[in-house]
Formats: structure tokens, C-alpha cells, sequence
């Protein structure tokens, strides 16, 4: 790296030794992490393998149980360290969970966790406030006015706003730490490239940042050093000449990725009947959407964030009101409900989890609300043990890591939370399937698991419908793609000899 | 980052704001003031009919009419307050009122036995205070649920309450001083609308214009978000539920000023009606956030409902379905006009 502020191994950062357990996991067993001044340090491992774990405990805002931290001169106990400290020692957090305030506008999102700017009387002065907000907006090129309420914006911005406020806090060049878990999960491919080289450029001024991400291709085009954690203990560290994409999957899975060939699947018949038919949906920026969705048939939606994936996926789940004509196995569907979707036969994954959960809930609780009927006995009563043993076969069949089928659906890493929702839905063996963005968050382990359990139900006879923005797992999981351009589909494409490149080519096509 | 400005409206929500700009703040524009300003528009129209209405016109376009209308919201308005403030960061005061009324009949004891008003006042806002910290440690410590906790200290208090007045209303003693701040005006207004102007003020230049009230602010809105990035939501949960017993019992003295004295069973009373002036808040000034000005555009709004019913001969239960229905209607329209902010934000 092109240091010129510090040497290049000077260490600013030390976490020795710590552990945390929660009931019945250890998330962290005895970890230990250098960071150096002005390099990227990508932070690797499996979902629930103490990633955001060990985020939180540099934060102090869930400390470890025990373990050191050493902050240039400074020793502190793991166990009592604040986020005051953290904060005093130059340590700043994007964490995984969204950590803005949606009721708040942009400038006080900003300020809040940072500091307001205040008159003599500590009253907040909100011009200079406002115009703090508009320095910092324009200087990470977030195209939103400090006015602004965070929930009316999007995903993607919102994103930008917690990166924003975490990179605008940092004191002087040459000094800082910027702990970023999984910030472009939920960021359109651009942004995300530009996300990485501000961070080369922060990195180069002689900060040191830790960069979770499940996406290997933005690992290899930035990491200095890796780590990498399993089970709460560190699975092994590469540096950056050591770095490579099959070293980085082994260290990761710990053992060879299980390849499931697609080509297990029985090839479709010429002229199977469609499952589903679509005609002339408008949802959205979506207009005039025709689809024919055979049973069996995994069908790919590619398109740039806005070109309308998401409102198509919804409109046939029934979660938004939309026109057009839909037929379920030639039965007309009816839009705009999501209990006559779920009738028909339809089971509709959307975007966010955090949209799908219930969070405070148990795993059992989570996947028998929608199949609640099968335990239904005599009086309305419920049948428990039932809904725990099936709760307890799909725990294991989809490879959940968590305590036990009565853990709360908080508790679980992220991307375990992905699986028990396409767990509960699954279970219902749906005719038609469509999943958003299946494997945001989700480790390239499970990844390939939920592929496999993706092409086992469309070979069970479900018609599926994914949407991705990762040009890869579209060709590699689906039949056929059709590109959404702007609202309308522009290119239908079989997937047999397309390249993820190829496909890329596809969606930027006319969206300049 | 330009990524998301060609974007669908479900997709990428903020795109709009993204190519206009400032344009798209959320709180500003004609139609936003329309919408904040409502509610007092509709309190306007409501005093401009029951001024004309011929069963009204009397009697309340009257000075004297006026005066007790704002003299008696004081109690009422520094009650929901007291409310307001946990209310904020999401959390239930039901104490409120049955703090106010120990208050006051603390007070009004150790007036009745001689002491002087400056002390009456500090036993008041302590006992408030005490109460406040009660409900407090035990929500933050105790981790109890805040609606269940602060059912149950309304409860004890409530016996204390009867418990120290043995059920008899406490008159003797009451300073002369003191009624007459109670009743008497300055420049027109009455003393006692005067005081919960001021505490108004200061309640919203602390939640509005202080980092501490946007923090319970931001806490209402995400308490995960709040905790990650380092405030203390235990501490400031803590500090709201203080401050509303403090100004709990600063309602109670207001209520011994008013009444001249204390009576045991005129507290707890408080607690709905400055509940619904606490929600319907959201109605006004701030649509679709609890606020401060809300706070008291609400309460006269449904005082002006109230009394010019009242003086129109209305039957007390018919006022007090009207004021029901106003009171949902009111905080329905608030839902419904953040819900089409939130469309015309999408742009769909
Ligand atoms: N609050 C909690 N209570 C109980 N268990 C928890 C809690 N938070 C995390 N865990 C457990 O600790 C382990 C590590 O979780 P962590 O969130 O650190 O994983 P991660 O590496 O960030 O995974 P992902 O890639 O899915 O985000 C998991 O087994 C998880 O279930
Ligand atoms: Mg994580």
C-alpha cells in the first residue's frame, strides 16, 4: 500500500483474547486482531461465526465477557469498555443492523451518536447544523437534502447516511478506525464501487478499516489482510499476496464447498404448460410485464436497483396493489392481497427480513405462522410438540445454526435469519416461488445450500422467479434471465452459455 | 453516489429527493403548513361558531368564559406535559395523574399545617420527582414493561393519597396569596395559563432544540439504532420518566392554586384526558410525531369543543362523545395524512 502518513505497521488497534457467550453459543472464543494504520482488513467468516459480534464488542456497546483491547498506549478490559471509549480512541461503526433513526430528517441523523452543533446556550443551532449536514453530504456525494426524513428515503441511501455519519466524525487524516459490517448488502453495484474506492482513498491517508462482506469479488479487489473467523475463533489470516479466492472459500466453509450441479435436475420438457402466466402487470415503475412460468423452471429478473424487480415480485406476492391479468395453474389471481397469493399457491420472499420476522419470537413461532392449520386439533388448540419436531427437521434440513428450535429469531446471525424465513416459506411447497435477493447476507457456504434447496423445490414442481442483483448467482442458479430495463423487460436470455459478464452488459444496456 | 437516481419508487423511496433536492424536505411547502395548521384552524372555526351560534353567542365569546376555558386547561396542559416526554421515546406514564394528586395533597397538607408556600412548592415537585424515579428504576432497572409498572404506582399512590386525606378534600390553611394567583390574570391572560406557558417553552426548547431531547426523540425511533451508536437508552429513559413526575407534581401545586386546596379524587382524573391531548399531538404543528405545541393546540381544542357544548345546554355525556370521536377522528387524520406524505414521498 502507497502509505505516506504512518508506517505501515504501526498497530492501532489490539483485541486480545476475548470471548462472549450468549445462552447456548459461544459467539466469540478467545479472539485476537491487529489493526494497522492505513490498511484494509476484510473480516471473513460464516454467518453466526462472531463477525458482528466482535464489531459490537470494539463498539462497547454489547462488551465482551473478557479479553483485552489496546488502543495505541492505552490497555482497557474488554468487559468494561464503553462506547464512550471507543469513541475517545477514534473508533467509528457501521453496523450491520440499519442504525438510523427513520423519524428523524438526514442532519439529525448525523448528529445523533456524532455531535450537534450548539449556540452558547446549548441550544442546537440548526442552520449551522444544516449546513455541517450539506458539508458532509456533498463530501460523500449522498444525493440527499439534510431536510430530509430518513424513512422517506431508500434503502441505499440510508445506508449512505449511517456510512456518512461514521466517516464524517474521523478526526485528522493519518488516525482512526472505521469498522464497517456488511455495508453494501443492501447498495446497488455502483454505489458499492464507489463505497470501495473511498475507502482505498481513506485507508491510503493512514486510517485503518475493517470491512465485513459475505461478496468475495469486492474482498479481492481491496483487502490487504484478511481474517477470517469460524465458530468464534479465528480460522486463519492471509495476507495480501496470499489472498485468493479458493484459499479464502476454504478457510471459510473449513472444508471443500459442496457442488451441487444444477445439471441434477431433470432437463424441463419442450412445452411443459406454465404453472404461472403474466400479462401486461403494471406495478410501479414496472409496465406491461408478460411472463410465462413454467413448473420446474427457475427464472432469473436482472435489472439495476429501480429498474422494477422488486414492485414485479411484490405485485404477484400480493404485497402491493398493481393491474394486469395473473393466472395461477389457469385460475385468475386476484392482486393487491397477500392471503389470496398464499391461497393460490404462492410464496413471496421479499427484499428485507426485517420486513418478514417476528423477531421476538421463537424459531417454532416464526415458521408455524404460516402453516398454522397443519397443527390445528380439536378445540382450536395447538398442537406444540408438533410444530417444535417440524421446526426442529427444517433447523436442520436448511443448516440453521441456533441454540435450539426455541431461540428468538433475534438471536440468530443474519444470515441464518434468511434461512428460517425461505425455511417457513418452503414448507408450504409453494406453486410459485419468488424470492428477492435470497442470499443478501448470506456466506458462501449457505449460499450454496440455499441454491441447492432453491433448485430441489423447483425440481419438486415449483415454478420460481429470483431477483438479483448479483449477476453471478443468476447464472449460476437460473434457467433462463429477463432483463428489466427501466421499468420494462428489454432481454429474455437462456442461462446455459451466459456469462455473469455477459448479463452485466445486458442490464447497464440502455440506462444511460 | 449516483446509482439510485434513475430509481423505481418501492426500490429507491428517496429518489426523488435525490434529483430535487432540497425540494422534497418533508417539512416544508404550502400543503405541509396546510397540514400542520389544521387542527388550529378547525379550534378557530369552532370559536368563531359557538361566538355566532344562537344558543351560544352569549355566553362564550365572553371575557369571562375565555378566562376559565384557558385558566382551566393549566392543571391539565402541564399533566400532558408530564405526559409528552416519555411519550417521546415510547414509553406509557399512566401515573401521571395520580402522582399530580399526591402532589398536590402533600402540598396542601403542609400548607394546612402552617408551612410556607416556597416549601409547599419543593415538597410538591419531590414527591412528583420521587414518584417519576420510582417508575423509573423499576422500568429501566426492573426491566417491567412501563405501562404495567406505572398502572401499579398510579394504584399506590392513589391509596396513599386516600390514606393521607382519610377521603376528605384538604381546604384549611391554603395561603390567600396563593388562591389569588389561582384566579387572578396578568395583562388579561390568567396567571396559571401563563405558568403552563412557560413550562411549555422550556419543554420545547429541551425537546426540540437540546441534543438531549432529540436523543429521546431518535431513542422513540429506534431503540437499536440508538444503542449502537452509544446513547444510553436505560439513562435517558430513566431521565423522562424523572422529568414527567416533576412535572407532575408542578400540575399538582397548579391544581392546589386552582382549587384551593386538595381533593383526593380529582387527580387520577387528569390521566385520559391528557392522554388524548398527548396523542392527538400528532395531529398538529409536528403531523405524525408527539410534540409539544401539538400538545397544546390539542388541548384547546378540546376545551373550545367542550365548553361551547356545555354552554349550549348539551347534556355532559353527549360532550363527552364528542370528544371521543374528535379525539380519534383527529389522530386518524394525523395517520392518514402521514401515510399520504409517505406516498407522495415514493412517488406513487
Ligand atoms: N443477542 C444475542 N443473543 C443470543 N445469541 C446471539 C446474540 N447475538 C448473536 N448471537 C449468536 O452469536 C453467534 C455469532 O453471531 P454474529 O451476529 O456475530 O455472527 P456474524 O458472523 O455477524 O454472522 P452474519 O454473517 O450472519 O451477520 C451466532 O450464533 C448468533 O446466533
Ligand atoms: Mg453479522
Amino acid at each position: 500500500m502507497n502509505v505516506a502518513a504512518a508506517s505501515p505497521s504501526r498497530v492501532l488497534v489490539a483485541a486480545r483474547e476475548l470471548h462472549k457467550a450468549f445462552p447456548g453459543t459461544v459467539a466469540l472464543d478467545g479472539v485476537s486482531l491487529e489493526l494497522r494504520a492505513g490498511e484494509i482488513h476484510a473480516l471473513l467468516g460464516g454467518n453466526g461465526s462472531g463477525k458482528s459480534t466482535l464489531t459490537k464488542a470494539l463498539a462497547g456497546v454489547q462488551p465482551a465477557d473478557r479479553g483485552t483491547l489496546v488502543l495505541g498506549d492505552a490497555e482497557h478490559d474488554a468487559s468494561t469498555f464503553t462506547p464512550d471509549d471507543a469513541w475517545e480512541a477514534g473508533l467509528r461503526f457501521v453496523h450491520q443492523q440499519p442504525s438510523t433513526f427513520p423519524d428523524l430528517t438526514v442532519a439529525e441523523n448525523l448528529a445523533v451518536g456524532a455531535q450537534f452543533e450548539r449556540s452558547a446556550l446549548g441550544q442546537i443551532s440548526w442552520s449551522r447544523q444544516r449546513r455541517a449536514a450539506q458539508a458532509i453530504l456533498d463530501r460523500f456525494e449522498v444525493p440527499v437534502s439534510p431536510r430530509a426524513r430518513l424513512s422517506d428515503l431508500s434503502a441505499a441511501n440510508r445506508t449512505l447516511v449511517a456510512i456518512a455519519r461514521a466517516l464524517a466524525s474521523q478526526r485528522e487524516e493519518g488516525s482512526g478506525v472505521l469498522v464497517l459490517d456488511e455495508p453494501t448488502a443492501s447498495l446497488p453495484e455502483r454505489d458499492a464501487q464507489h463505497l470501495l474506492s473511498s475507502l482505498q482513498r481513506y485507508a491510503a491517508e493512514g486510517r485503518s478499516i475493517v470491512y465485513i462482506s459475505h461478496r468475495l469479488p469486492e474482498v479481492l479487489q481491496i483487502a490487504d489482510r484478511v481474517t477470517v473467523l469460524r465458530d468464534g475463533v479465528v480460522a486463519g489470516s492471509l495476507e495480501r499476496a496470499e489472498i485468493d479466492h479458493d484459499r479464502l472459500v476454504a478457510l471459510i466453509v473449513g472444508g471443500q464447498l459442496d457442488h451441487r450441479a444444477a445439471a441434477d435436475r431433470p432437463a424441463l420438457a419442450a412445452g411443459t404448460a406454465p404453472a404461472v402466466t403474466v400479462r401486461g402487470l403494471a406495478c410501479g415503475r414496472a409496465r406491461g410485464i408478460d411472463l410465462d412460468l413454467r413448473p420446474g423452471e427457475i427464472t432469473g429478473l436482472a435489472g439495476l436497483v429501480g429498474s422494477g424487480r422488486s414492485s414485479i415480485l411484490a405485485a404477484l406476492g400480493g404485497a402491493r396493489a398493481a393491474a394486469g391479468d395473473v393466472t395461477v395453474d389457469s385460475r385468475p389471481l386476484a392482486l393487491g392481497s397477500v392471503a389470496a397469493a398464499m391461497a393460490a399457491g404462492v410464496a413471496y420472499l421479499p427484499e428485507h427480513r426485517g420486513d418478514m420476522g417476528f423477531f421476538d419470537h421463537s424459531l417454532t413461532d416464526n415458521l408455524a405462522m404460516v402453516v398454522m392449520p397443519r397443527y390445528r386439533r380439536g378445540l382450536g388448540s395447538i398442537d406444540r410438540a408438533g410444530a417444535r419436531r417440524a421446526a426442529r427437521e427444517l433447523i436442520s434440513g436448511f443448516g440453521v445454526r441456533a441454540a435450539s428450535e426455541e431461540a428468538l429469531l433475534s438471536t440468530l446471525s443474519g444470515g441464518n435469519q434468511q434461512k428460517v424465513l425461505l425455511a417457513r416459506w418452503l414448507q408450504r411447497d409453494p406453486r410459485l416461488l419468488l424470492l428477492d435477493e435470497p442470499t443478501h447476507g448470506v456466506d458462501i457456504g449457505a449460499r450454496a445450500e440455499l441454491h441447492a434447496v432453491i433448485r430441489a423445490a423447483a425440481a419438486g414442481g415449483a415454478a420460481v422467479l429470483v431477483a438479483s442483483s448479483d449477476a453471478e448467482e443468476l447464472v449460476a442458479l437460473c434457467d433462463r434471465c429477463v432483463v428489466l430495463v427501466a421499468g420494462r423487460i428489454s432481454a429474455e436470455v437462456p442461462c446455459a452459455d451466459l456469462t455473469a459478464d455477459d448479463l452485466n452488459t445486458l442490464t447497464y444496456a440502455e440506462a444511460r | 453516489m449516483n446509482g439510485t437516481t434513475e430509481a423505481d419508487p418501492m426500490e429507491a423511496a428517496g429518489a426523488p429527493a435525490a434529483r430535487s433536492g432540497e425540494a422534497r424536505s418533508g417539512r416544508s411547502g404550502f400543503g405541509h403548513t396546510v397540514e400542520a395548521l389544521t387542527l388550529a384552524l378547525v379550534t378557530v372555526a369552532l370559536c368563531v361558531f359557538f361566538g355566532v351560534w344562537g344558543e351560544t353567542s352569549a355566553t362564550f365569546p365572553t371575557t369571562a368564559n375565555m378566562e376559565a376555558l384557558l385558566a382551566n386547561q393549566a392543571v391539565l396542559g402541564v399533566a400532558t406535559l408530564a405526559i409528552l416526554v416519555p411519550l417521546v421515546c415510547n414509553q406509557y406514564d399512566l401515573s401521571v395523574g395520580a402522582n399530580l394528586g399526591l402532589s398536590a395533597v402533600l402540598a396542601a397538607k403542609v400548607l394546612s399545617e402552617g408551612a410556607p408556600l416556597p416549601a409547599a412548592i419543593a415538597v410538591a415537585l419531590a414527591v412528583g420527582a420521587l414518584g417519576g424515579l420510582v417508575n423509573g428504576l423499576v422500568v429501566t432497572r426492573g426491566r417491567v414493561n412501563a405501562v404495567v409498572v406505572t398502572l401499579g404506582t398510579a394504584l399506590v399512590m392513589t391509596g396513599a393519597v386516600n390514606g393521607i386525606t382519610g377521603g376528605q378534600a384538604i381546604i384549611q390553611g391554603i395561603p390567600s396569596d396563593l388562591i389569588s394567583f389561582g384566579s387572578s390574570q396578568t395583562l388579561g391572560v390568567p396567571n396559571l395559563f401563563l405558568v403552563l406557558v412557560v413550562l411549555a417553552l422550556l419543554a420545547w426548547r429541551v425537546l426540540e432544540h437540546m441534543p438531549i431531547g432529540r436523543y429521546l426523540y431518535a431513542l422513540g425511533s429506534n431503540e437499536e439504532a440508538a444503542r449502537l451508536v452509544g446513547l444510553r437508552p436505560q439513562r435517558l429513559v430513566l431521565m423522562s420518566f424523572v422529568t414527567a413526575g416533576l412535572l407532575a407534581g408542578a400540575a399538582g401545586m397548579l391544581m392546589v392554586a386552582r382549587t384551593g386546596g386538595a381533593s383526593p379524587r380529582v387527580g387520577e382524573t387528569y390521566t385520559m384526558p391528557a392522554f388524548a391531548a398527548a396523542f392527538l399531538s400528532a395531529a398538529a404543528i409536528r403531523p405524525g410525531r408527539f410534540n409539544v405545541f401539538g400538545a397544546i393546540v390539542a388541548i384547546i381544542f378540546l376545551a373550545v369543543l367542550k365548553s361551547g357544548l356545555n354552554l349550549a345546554g348539551v347534556q355532559p355525556y353527549v360532550s363527552d362523545i364528542v370528544n371521543g370521536v374528535a379525539l380519534v377522528a383527529g389522530v386518524a387524520l394525523a395517520a392518514y395524512l402521514g401515510r399520504r406524505r409517505l406516498r407522495a414521498a415514493r412517488g406513487s
